[in-house]
């Protein structure tokens, strides 16, 4: 605003060349929109003229597809095994995004309250989790579910839970899912954790003292107090927890050896097969843009959420 | 179209006419010596023992010494993910290894080059294996070279059987009763089998199909039919069913690929394999090399057996290539008398010439004739995309693991076999 004014000031005669101030906060905004554009919203509509478009084997090596219009959405749309995809998908993802906020919570909280030297621990045990890379955690998990040498079924038939020699964790879609959920949420807790254990540290502790004077119990200070404080943290890591589950690919390709059943296809798994095991690459892409278009609705959810907090800050 | 974008468009078109008519007969002009840059040859993993390779390249050194070969070993696993993208680009692979059942889908696509003009010019043209040389034809042209067969048979323990007194099944009823005295005999371990099959295992469920007169599909009228759901298909698996349930303990959602490491550790009497795999095996534990024999898969009718699965891999050319005639000449080398012998005395496979079908002896002599009675996938170009969706191994473990009976899970089966076969996704 000062060089705005001073600018005003300044006799015409004299003023350089310059972009007009009504416009200068786009052209300053504009490298980034440019940037955005390119890496985001060119491969995107790329997606999407791909998902229009016919598109095989041949059409890939000639590097020209056929025009097909929305067809491909009502293939995939009148396809009974797409339906329990994007069925199975949000089921998981709502398991495994309930199950990692609320354990992450619940050892955010725990940190809170241990000793120094207990906090180290969990927190390097919880960096390590996060730092290695996903491929190498899924290989180990996967070895420890295996079918003939797998440490879980052993450790299982040790304790006398049950009979576990040659228990096969993947015969049961149902129970593999279990599997899965417990790997995904494994992998998503750290971060999750230490979001939530660092905006713990920024409640005062002077409103929690007032609560427990004024004779609020724990679950009262945490559901009045820390919770309404912690909320706009909660939206982010909620959302972004929505959407790497939602997205979930590898933990599900690795553990079933690059060969899952469709009892196992989550949206993402179900659009790479379409593309790169059928080869119909049209088809993939319209799989691909359904799922954008539902994350889309998460998104627009949390932006919403994010405007309404901005307001009543 | 305005007279001036005709300008343009022959511009471009002469000028797209001298760079073909350029990159077309330059390579052919030139001297093998005079020739430079890299051939990259892909061969898949265990396909070729190292010294015929190495053998291969030394010669094709001292013809074009100023080409480097560059042998790249690719993994089954993702193959066909790893063809596609690599098709797609502009220097795509000049020399690539296919599976004998991925050739057709590659062919339509204009991915390989037409070598119907340079069959002669391949060592035993004229004896090649039928099968292999029907896998590389399409529409009456040739797109590749067979390379190898394989067929399997049963590997099979002499000490586990000796022990329980038994002899090598001639009919699939005495598989079972075999089986079942083995099973008895070995009742206190926990791990036996005595015959591994894992769930996936597809190949080996092939044979319990035909063997009753049924198959994946039918052409009937240019039009292909999935026929899982047929009767006799479903009394071959209902027969396989019978056996895995009663004498496998593999894993029934896994695939073959441990299963020679599984054999290996000495629990198993009875593997369905390749014949190259008893060299796995014995490299694995040496003390094994005079327990192993091996037995054809019997037919349901007692006496004879059954027909299987003849795999096995040929050579294409990339179209893109820019090193056709090097290409070609590398794939001459490989495929030349002297190293199909090798492949059949050191790589234990079957050559590509019946000319020497002589090699296969002792245990080898076994999945040489195995490959005698033998049959094949639906040769369409989108057979690819029915291995690539998982369609037999998906209803294999539905009805091992009982999650659906075999009357339900070969009606999806086919009918998903149907769709994908006349082009559907």
């Amino acid at each position: 605003m000062a060089t705005a004014i001073a600018a005003d000031l300044e006799p015409a005669s004299t003023r350089t060349p310059r972009i007009p101030t009504r416009l200068l906060p786009y052209a300053l905004i504009s490298p980034s929109v440019i940037v955005i554009g390119g890496i985001l919203a060119f491969p995107l509509g790329m997606l999407v003229w791909l998902s229009l478009q016919h598109y095989g084997l041949r059409e890939l090596i000639a590097h020209s597809g056929e025009w097909v219009g929305a067809q491909n959405f009502q293939t995939i749309l009148a396809d009974p095994l797409f339906h329990q995809v994007v069925l199975r998908s949000l089921i998981f993802t709502f398991t495994c995004v309930a199950l990692t906020l609320v354990l992450s919570t619940l050892i955010a909280l725990l940190l809170l309250k241990v000793r120094q030297g207990v906090r180290i621990i969990v927190m390097s045990a919880l960096v390590f989790v996060w730092a290695t890379p996903v491929i190498v955690t899924v290989d180990i998990w996967q070895w420890m579910f295996d079918y003939e040498f797998g440490v879980i079924n052993w450790v299982l038939t040790q304790l006398h839970v049950g009979n576990f020699i040659h228990h096969n964790w993947f015969d049961n879609p149902a129970q593999g899912l279990g599997v899965l959920v417990l790997v995904v949420v494994w992998g998503a807790i750290p971060f999750v954790t230490i979001t939530l254990y660092a905006a713990l540290l920024q409640v005062p502790g002077e409103v929690i003292d007032a609560a427990h004077v004024d004779g609020a119990g724990a679950w009262q200070r945490f559901r009045f107090v820390t919770a309404p404080i912690l909320k706009p943290v909660f939206l982010i890591v909620t959302t972004l927890s929505t959407i790497w589950d939602f997205g979930v690919f590898i933990q599900i390709y690795v553990l079933l050896n690059q060969r899952p059943s469709s009892d196992y296809f989550t949206i993402a798994i179900y659009s790479y097969r379409e593309s790169f095991g059928v080869t119909q690459y049209g088809l993939g892409a319209a799989i691909a843009v359904v799922m954008v278009a539902i994350l889309l609705v998460v998104s627009v959810f949390y932006v919403r959420e994010t405007i309404k907090q901005a307001e009543i800050a | 179209m305005k007279p001036r974008k005709a300008w343009f468009s022959v511009i471009g078109l002469a000028a797209a006419v001298v760079v073909a008519a350029c990159g077309g007969s330059s390579p052919q002009s030139t001297n093998p010596a005079d020739e430079t840059g890299t051939l990259t040859i892909w061969l898949m993993n265990g396909s070729a023992p190292q010294s015929v390779v190495d053998g291969v390249n030394a010669d094709f050194k001292a013809k074009y010494p100023n080409v480097t070969v560059n042998v790249e070993i690719q993994q089954w696993g993702e193959i066909g993910t790893k063809l596609d993208t690599a098709f797609a680009g502009s220097t795509p692979p000049d020399v690539v290894e296919l599976g004998n059942t991925l050739v057709a889908k590659y062919a339509a696509a204009g991915a390989l080059e037409d070598i119907s003009g340079k069959k002669s010019t391949f060592d035993n043209s004229g004896t090649w294996l039928q099968s292999l040389t029907d896998s590389c034809t399409l529409t009456g042209k040739l797109y590749c070279v067979p390379y190898y067969a394989g067929s399997r048979a049963i590997i099979y323990r002499k000490d586990f059987f000796d022990a329980a007194g038994v002899q090598p099944p001639t009919s699939m009823d005495q598989l079972l009763t075999v089986g079942q005295k083995l099973m008895q005999a070995h009742s206190s371990d926990p791990n036996f089998s005595a015959l591994y099959f894992p769930g996936k295992y597809w190949y080996a469920a092939l044979p319990f199909i035909w063997d009753f007169g049924g198959d994946i599909a039918t052409q009937s009228g240019g039009k292909w039919q999935g026929s899982l759901n047929s009767s006799s298909s479903q009394q071959g698996l209902t027969q396989l069913n019978t056996l895995v349930t009663a004498l496998s303990r593999a894993d029934k959602t896994g695939d073959e690929a441990k299963q020679d490491d599984a054999f290996a550790q000495g629990h198993i009497a009875m593997i369905i394999a390749n014949g190259w795999e008893v060299g796995v095996i014995t490299g694995k534990d040496k003390t094994l090399t005079d327990k192993l024999g091996a037995f054809p898969i019997p037919s349901h009718n007692p006496g004879q057996t059954a027909p299987v699965f003849l795999g096995g891999s040929d050579f294409g050319a990339a179209a893109k290539s820019k090193h056709l005639s090097a290409a070609n000449a590398w794939i001459q080398m490989f495929t030349d008398s002297k190293n199909m012998s090798q492949m059949a005395t050191v790589g234990g496979v079957i050559p590509n010439t019946t000319s020497l079908l002589g090699l296969g002896t002792g245990l080898n002599g076994v999945f040489y004739s195995a490959a005698k009675n033998s049959k094949f996938v639906p040769n369409s170009p989108n057979w690819a995309s029915v291995e690539n969706a998982n369609v037999l191994p998906d209803m294999l473990v539905k009805i091992f693991t009982k999650q659906q009976g075999i009357p339900d899970a070969t009606a999806a089966a086919s009918g998903r076999i149907t769709t994908i076969l006349s082009g559907g996704g």
